[in-house]
């Protein structure tokens, strides 16, 4: 499993707007000790991660699976007595894995639907006929127009054509 | 010139200061504020890495104290203002009133045992309990009773068996003026409350106990007479687990104590030691993050502790402690750093080692004296480097644990004791402040 | 009390009752809640995975539409909460981050001023109108009810930020309290509920959402109570999944808080509210004192 060591990789990470907490890391292992999906998937270990940055292993972090486990719960940014930010840190790697076109299948769709109606989850035409009838009217109007404004500005598009 | 000295605070630091100063033919009074001088080490059994018994050690020295013609003990007392500058400083001293005489009474214990009330034990960290009317602790110098009036119920009981008619529930608080020409703060360290870390279940289970409970638990003096038993049901714990670094290296704003406390993991292996001493087949396993085991036969000792009482060195920082309802077992949740997957161990009982944090009335103090805290609240060094003794005032010196976790055991402390002594020597001997 | 409504995408979808109760609710409680208009997606935990920039402008547009409006802004989900609430605090903290940010805006004629402060509705009862004014709302309280509230990570995590709010763990408690319910200490009660890996890792999910019902069973409740439709989903929905794959049988009812408010101020649920919890709540419904 162990790739090539890149020293800088700690410091990529680092100098990622979420990243920066795995400067402050001393392997302590509080955050996977109270992690929720740690205690019941063998791989999602976030110590390990935070490790495994330190190391330098970059192409074994930045996969498509490794970091997705992880609930955003902040259960281990909470507990971790260094301000490592286990969490954020969690969300660095991510941004970094989706730059290299690594999504997975479950976010693809989120972003899908967030391009094209402007939000993740979207009614369908019943759930609408069903609010009129049950007297609570309209749901708030999307601007999708000025989402997809703000998501072209921003190169989103092409990061998740870069996935599928 | 005053060619005196008032040592605040009667644990081993402020013990051997005024003792070198007595001895040096200087007047001390030393100022405890509670009612027997000893501080923490009295409530040790043994202590690191020698396992040498604590009272045996320090209770030469108290008495020494107590007896010596230059010490003037001034225990349940505290210090109410201070004015002044070097050579001259003139000492408020509020003496609380026992209700008990302190000429009279013999220390012979008969009014205790007729006491119809209980109330908590402090020196026992309130695990055990006490009469209205006690002796701080079997080794208490002054060897004198007090009532502690808000448990007691007025019976008066006390005063008709008292033999030698020591009782006085009439006395009233006094008020003395001191005139010295030095102060030295000596006011050790308290134990931060881990029951802010909530998930380790402190205050929650039973079973989750603080170091210096435990310490009470293995002392033979102790509330239970140095059997270590359950708090839950009074049985033999046979899986114990030590947490290091609750609250120490803590960065988070709300507890805030980066530091690292210095004596916490070389007391827990000292302990844990101790537990395998009395049971040998117990199993016993320290959660730690690093162990610093610095200085004179620590790492040594922590050597032995792995290869002959085979104690477990688990280096994980446990996530969370549930307590099973039916048992009052405790299950830690951890990442076994061997397999690097989370796994669960019981324990009958779980002791937490918690930050060392400034005694509580110190920010009181240090105003009433003038000094400055540091951001921790320990007794802030006027020059770290050339005068780690001195407090930002001249003439005011410091020593031990007040100082915070530069203290690393207690020959540190005696140590620093032995060096303020010097410092206050040469000013009420020179008449300079240097 | 007025506020700036953002109402997010799972609840007027999926979860219409929620929105419902609330709107009944409010008005009673002195909460008025204005419709905001135009919005987009908050920019939840998936969406922020995705890219840092769009996540701060996404939810900052919202949060310049409450500035138009010269409202703060109260949600009720605890996913739009954390997204804007953390946008809200980084924006008005980082000039170098919020000029980028305003950058991206500009092209859709707005600009973050930092002038609006974000709210959960659970707080907003609490803090604005008072403990004691949603007691006395309460015409009809329960008897019987235990309640296992979960909270939802968002609301008390990350406790640096919601540090002053932190009590928002025993202010639920006590808003829960107010019904006539009691709240009951549980293992694991700040915990995650999986809902987040739904869609993701579905089975993951479920196996973390077993933690959760686990020590709400453990501790003897008959009811669950919710902020985040997240939660309320995967507790509910949950159940019959895992009777599904285990066979194991909670039978907890789950309820969102402004339901169970709902239920104590003497008002009645349609019977399309009631059929829309997938465990029958039935139960709960008896344990109002007015029957």
């Amino acid at each position: 499993m162990l790739s090539h060591p890149q020293a800088y990789f700690m410091h990529e990470v680092a100098n990622n707007p979420r990243g920066k907490g795995v400067l402050a890391c001393i392997q302590c292992g509080r955050c996977t000790s109270s992690c929720p999906v740690a205690r019941v998937v063998e791989e999602h270990n976030p110590r390990k991660l935070m490790e495994m940055i330190i190391l330098g292993l970059r192409s074994d972090v930045l996969n498509e699976r490794l970091p997705w486990y992880c609930l955003s719960c902040f259960t281990c940014l909470d507990r971790c007595p260094q301000g490592g930010d286990v969490g954020e840190v969690m969300f660095a790697i991510r941004n970094m894995t989706v730059r290299e076109g690594k999504i997975p299948e479950g976010i693809l769709v989120q972003a899908s639907s967030l391009f094209e109606n402007g939000r993740v989850v979207t009614s369908s035409k019943m759930a609408s006929i069903q609010r009129e009838k049950r007297g609570l009217g309209k749901e708030p109007t999307v601007d999708v127009e000025a989402v997809r404004k703000i998501l072209t500005k921003t190169r989103f598009d092409r990061l998740i054509n870069k996935g599928t | 010139m005053q060619k005196a000295v008032v040592v605040i605070g009667g644990g081993v630091a402020g013990i051997q200061a005024s003792l070198d100063l007595a001895n040096r033919g200087f007047k001390v009074y030393l100022v405890e504020r509670t009612p027997s001088i000893g501080g923490r080490m009295a409530q040790l059994d043994k202590t690191f890495p020698t396992m040498d018994c604590s009272m045996c050690i320090l209770a030469p020295k108290m008495i020494e104290c107590s007896h010596h013609p230059n010490v003037q003990l001034l225990s349940y007392s505290e210090v109410k203002e201070a004015r002044g500058s070097v050579g001259n400083f003139t000492v408020k001293v509020l003496r609380k009133p026992r209700y008990v005489d302190e000429r009279k009474c013999t220390g012979c214990g008969i009014c205790s045992e007729n006491c119809p009330t209980e109330a908590p034990n402090e020196f026992d960290e309130n695990i055990g309990v006490r009469k209205a009317i006690y002796m701080p602790f079997p080794q208490a110098v002054p060897r004198v009773a007090l009532i502690d009036k808000e448990s007691c119920v007025e019976c008066g009981l006390c005063e008709k068996v008292c033999p030698a008619g020591a009782v006085n529930r009439g006395q009233q608080p006094q008020e003395i003026e001191l005139n010295v020409g030095a102060i030295v703060v000596a006011t050790g360290y308290d134990m931060f409350d881990p029951s802010v870390i909530r998930h380790f279940g402190y205050g929650r289970f039973k079973n989750v106990i603080s170091a210096m409970e435990l310490e009470r638990l293995l002392c033979a003096s102790g509330p239970t007479g140095g059997h270590l038993i359950r708090p839950s049901e009074g049985k033999i714990p046979r899986h114990i687990a030590f947490i290091q670094c609750v609250g120490s290296r803590d960065r988070r704003e709300w507890i805030d104590h980066p530091y690292c406390s210095s004596i916490c993991c070389k007391y827990a292996v000292k302990d844990a030691v101790l537990i395998k001493e009395h049971e040998t087949d117990s199993r016993v396993s320290i959660f730690y993050i690093d162990m610093r085991a610095f200085g004179r036969g620590f790492q040594e000792f922590v050597n032995r502790a792995k290869s002959e009482f085979g104690i477990e060195f688990i280096r994980s920082n446990p996530g969370e402690i549930s307590e099973d309802p039916a048992t009052s077992n405790l299950v830690i949740s951890f990442e076994d750093p061997i397999t690097r997957t989370v796994q669960t161990n019981r324990y009958n009982l779980v002791v937490l080692c918690p930050a060392l944090i400034p005694s509580k009335g110190m920010p009181e103090l240090a105003k009433i004296l003038g000094i400055e805290l540091d951001n921790y609240g320990f007794v802030k060094m006027e020059d770290s480097v050339r005068k780690p003794l001195d407090t930002t005032v001249p003439g005011i010196f410091c020593c031990g644990y007040c100082l915070g976790p530069k203290t690393g055991d207690i020959p540190d402390s005696i140590t620093q004791g032995s060096a303020t002594a010097g410092r206050v020597a040469v000013v009420l001997a020179t008449e300079e402040a240097i | 009390m007025k506020y700036a409504f953002f109402a997010g995408c799972l609840i007027p979808a999926r979860e219409p009752q929620y929105e419902n109760s609330v709107r009944k609710i409010a008005p009673r409680l002195g909460i008025e809640l204005v419709n905001m208009e135009g919005t987009n997606c908050c920019a939840p935990f998936g969406i922020q995975s995705l890219d840092y920039t769009s996540w701060l402008a996404l939810a900052a547009r919202n949060l310049c539409k409450a500035e138009e409006m010269g409202l703060n802004i109260v949600t009720l989900c605890n996913d739009c909460y954390e997204s804007l609430l953390m946008t809200n605090v980084i924006l008005k903290e980082n000039k170098e981050t919020r000029d980028k940010v305003n950058e991206v805006l500009a092209d859709v004629g707005l600009e973050f001023k930092g002038k609006v402060d974000v709210k959960i509705f659970s707080d907003v009862l609490h803090e604005d109108v008072g403990l004691e004014n949603v007691k006395n709302a309460v015409t009809r309280p329960f008897k019987g009810l235990r309640v296992a509230v979960q909270p939802g990570c968002h609301l008390s995590k990350p406790k640096r930020i919601h540090f002053e709010q932190w009590a928002g763990m025993t202010a639920l408690d006590e808003l829960v309290e107010a019904t006539g319910a009691k709240s009951i200490a549980y293992e694991r009660k700040e915990a995650c509920c999986g809902g987040p890996l739904r869609g993701i890792n579905d089975q993951v999910a479920l196996q973390v959402a077993k933690q959760k019902l686990d020590s709400m069973k453990s501790a003897g409740v008959n009811c669950i109570v919710t902020v985040c439709p997240f939660c309320y989903l995967e507790l509910d929905m949950g159940q019959i999944e895992i009777k599904r794959h285990t066979n194991e049988e909670y039978g907890l009812p789950v309820l969102s808080f402004a339901e169970l408010l709902r239920l104590a101020m003497g008002m009645n649920l349609e019977d399309w509210e009631i059929n829309a919890h997938r465990i029958p709540i039935a139960g709960i419904l008896e344990m109002t004192e007015a029957k």
